[in-house]
């Protein structure tokens, strides 16, 4: 376990001081407008590599209880919404503001006409939840069954 | 087409971020439980690390969006564009630490793997050492049937042998080099006259009489190693000493040393006795055979003597010389007729009666005959006669005569000490189906040395003309010729009170008739 306290140690660090020094983590590079998604886009990337990888050892191991399937379902899940984000931010990078028309309150809000490929792509994205929530859903239960099977192996 | 309602987009928004935080956290708590469950378990780990980054990531992001969702439909754009990069720049940060966190996955699966692999041979071990274990079980098993059955084998075998020693009737002991006896039967001291619980320590020193029967015992045992037969004197506890048969066999351990002997004893003594009683009276048949020839030539001359003395006495009157002496020789050649009719009484075989009798009967007769006499001396006589005694089969008048016999000894024993007491008693001996007659007198007794002889004809310790010596030996034809026995005690032991008592006692022990129904002849 201590290699990922100490990941997780570390990755606590950095965040706390970016959370505070948010200023001081620019202060040494100047960082223009698109790296933010840029990086954000290559996490992306690098998340859904590490889910593959995860997926392709999770085969590899061939472990017997049933949750490892759902695990590997989580995996093609998050790889599903991976791509789906990632194409949203993608696509959102060619939408201008003016696509977007709020009549009356925010609820109220479309995208305008005429709807092309990408607004199409855009709209569909933005419903990444139909992966992410599966797949959450199978992470659950995932450990879940992890857990009974651990139960029940304990009482034999 | 006027345009896409973004409003499902922002509500499944909404709803899936709510969703997500809640099965994130669903998940983490049974990554904690797995973990704790677990705590080696480098598989669980790795789950509830991934769990916690995910479930930080979804509250980042959930929360993000809820707020985007939340700030938008208030209106305050403004405020989101600045919580905007915050939000994105922390999803961006989770996302590469969950990666993070999977990447290193592998450390924990390699973790994971080596405790499967141990585990799995260390069940297949615990499955084969269990198999072992089983057989040598088994094998145990078997085993200890095998040695049970070997133990009540050879405890049968030593029992057996054990019951031999303890229930022979011979003497059986072990000694040692020492010649101390190690082990001696209950026989054996018995036959010793030794206490059985608890005997005092033993040497061969101890128990042979003769020191000369020991060196013959050593010399033999150690020429061949064993001895057979070997009749030797045993000393008892109280000094006595009995005859006996004694074998043996040298005991040597594994290095040929000799350690010991083991030896059987049999006690001679009755047989000893029982030889010299069949020499005795194979003795008195061929005296009697001797003294009947002798008697019958006698006689002819004596019955000649006594007619011609009988013829002079004619001739010469009485009252004169020569009438005296003829007179004398009359009488002596009279006793020497007496003495030979009883010689060869004792000697034929006459062919004697056999009729049902009752000894009552026989000693009322004699005593009724002898009573006067008897009390003339101051003999005072005591019937005992049992009422229901056995009839016997035999001739009365014969028994008479033995009776007869057995009251003069007694009569004569009591005599010089000017009287004394006479017992005559009758009874059956009810586990042989025998009658006893009994004459006991409390006369001087007969003396041990002579009590071998008073059986043998003309023998008598008293004066000549007094007894010829052929009362008992007669006595002894005709109860043997009755199948019975006549058995000597002097001086007299009391049955009951155990007291010894100066006097004679004769029994005179005979067969009772064998059926019980045949009239007894008045
Ligand atoms: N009751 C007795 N008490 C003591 N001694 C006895 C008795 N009966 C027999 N004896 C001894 O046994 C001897 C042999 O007895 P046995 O009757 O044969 O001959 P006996 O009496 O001497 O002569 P007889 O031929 O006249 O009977 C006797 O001389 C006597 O010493
Ligand atoms: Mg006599």
């Amino acid at each position: 376990m201590t290699p990922f306290m100490k990941i997780n140690k570390i990755l606590c660090l950095l965040l706390s001081v970016l959370i505070v020094y948010p200023g001081q983590a620019w202060a040494f590079q100047s960082h223009a407008a698109p790296e933010g998604i840029y990086v954000h886009q290559l996490a992306h990337i690098f998340f859904m590599a590490a889910l593959c990888y995860l997926f392709w050892d999770i085969r590899r191991s061939s472990f017997p209880d049933r949750g490892w399937r759902f695990l590997q379902m989580f995996c093609v899940f998050m790889v599903l919404w991976n791509i789906v984000t990632f194409t949203g931010h993608l696509v959102g990078g060619f939408i201008d503001k003016g696509t977007f028309v709020t009549e009356s309150g925010y609820f109220s809000t479309k995208i305008a006409g005429p709807i092309n490929m990408t607004k199409m792509i855009y709209y569909f994205a933005k419903l990444d939840h139909i992966f992410s929530v599966p797949a959450l859903f199978c992470l659950y239960l995932c450990l879940r069954s992890l857990y009974k099977a651990s139960c029940k192996e304990e009482k034999a | 087409m006027n345009g896409l309602p973004m409003y499902p987009a922002y509500f499944t928004d909404m709803a899936g971020s709510l969703l997500i935080i809640v099965f994130s956290f669903l998940s983490l708590r049974y990554a904690y439980l797995l973990t704790k469950k677990q705590p080696d378990n480098f598989l669980w780990g790795f789950l509830f690390y991934f769990c916690a980054t995910l479930a930080v990531f979804a509250i980042s992001r959930a929360m993000g969006h809820l707020v985007k969702q939340v700030l938008f439909i208030n209106g305050n754009n403004e405020q989101w564009r600045i919580v905007a990069p915050f939000s994105g720049g922390f999803n961006t940060l989770l996302m590469t630490s969950l990666a993070a966190v999977t990447i290193y996955y592998h450390k924990g699966i390699e973790g994971y793997r080596a405790i499967e692999t141990k585990a799995r041979s260390l069940k297949t071990a615990n499955k084969k050492l269990k198999r072992t274990a089983t057989q040598l079980y088994e094998m145990n098993l078997h085993l200890e049937e095998m040695v049970e059955d070997r133990t009540r084998e050879l405890s049968a075998s030593e029992k057996k042998f054990r019951n031999f020693f303890i229930n022979s009737k011979d003497m059986v002991y072990f000694c040692d080099a020492e010649d101390r006896l190690v082990k001696i039967n209950a026989s054996g001291l018995k036959m010793l006259g030794y206490p059985i619980s608890d005997p005092p320590p033993l040497t061969l020193h101890d128990i042979f009489h003769n020191e000369d029967d020991l060196d013959k015992y050593f010399e033999e045992i150690i020429a061949n190693h064993f001895i057979k037969d070997l009749e030797v004197e045993f000393a008892m506890a109280d000094g006595t000493i009995i005859n006996i048969l004694l074998s043996a066999t040298a005991v040597y351990n594994d290095i040929g040393k000799f350690i010991g002997c083991e030896a059987i004893a049999k006690d001679l003594t009755r047989v000893k006795t029982m030889m010299s009683q069949l020499a005795s009276s194979e003795k008195m048949a061929s005296v009697g055979q001797m003294a009947a020839g002798v008697a019958h030539e006698i006689n002819t001359p004596l019955g000649v003597i006594l007619g011609y003395s009988q013829l002079l006495m004619d001739d010469f009157p009485p009252k004169t010389e020569e009438g005296q002496s003829l007179k004398v020789i009359e009488r002596q050649t009279k006793t020497c007729r007496k003495i030979v009719a009883d010689l060869l009484k004792f000697s034929r075989q006459v062919e004697s009666a056999k009729e049902d009798i009752s000894l009552n009967e026989v000693m009322t007769d004699v005593l009724a005959v002898s009573e006067h006499t008897l009390g003339m001396d101051h003999i005072r006589v005591h019937q005992d006669l049992a009422k229901d005694l056995k009839p016997i089969v035999g001739d009365a008048g014969k028994l008479r005569q033995v009776f007869i016999n057995f009251i003069n000894n007694a009569h004569h024993a009591m005599e010089e000490q000017g009287g004394g007491e006479l017992f005559v008693s009758t009874r059956n001996l009810h586990d042989s189906m025998k009658v006893v007659a009994t004459i006991q007198d409390t006369g001087h007794g007969i003396p041990d040395k002579v009590r071998s002889s008073i059986f043998d004809p003309f023998f008598t310790t008293k004066t000549v003309g007094k007894g010829t010596g052929l009362g008992l030996s007669v006595s002894y034809g005709i109860v043997h010729e009755h199948g019975g026995i006549i058995e000597v005690e002097s001086p007299v032991v009391d049955k009951e009170s155990g007291e010894i008592r100066p006097g004679t006692a004769f029994h005179v022990i005979l067969p009772a008739a064998m059926d019980e129904p045949h009239v007894v002849k008045e």
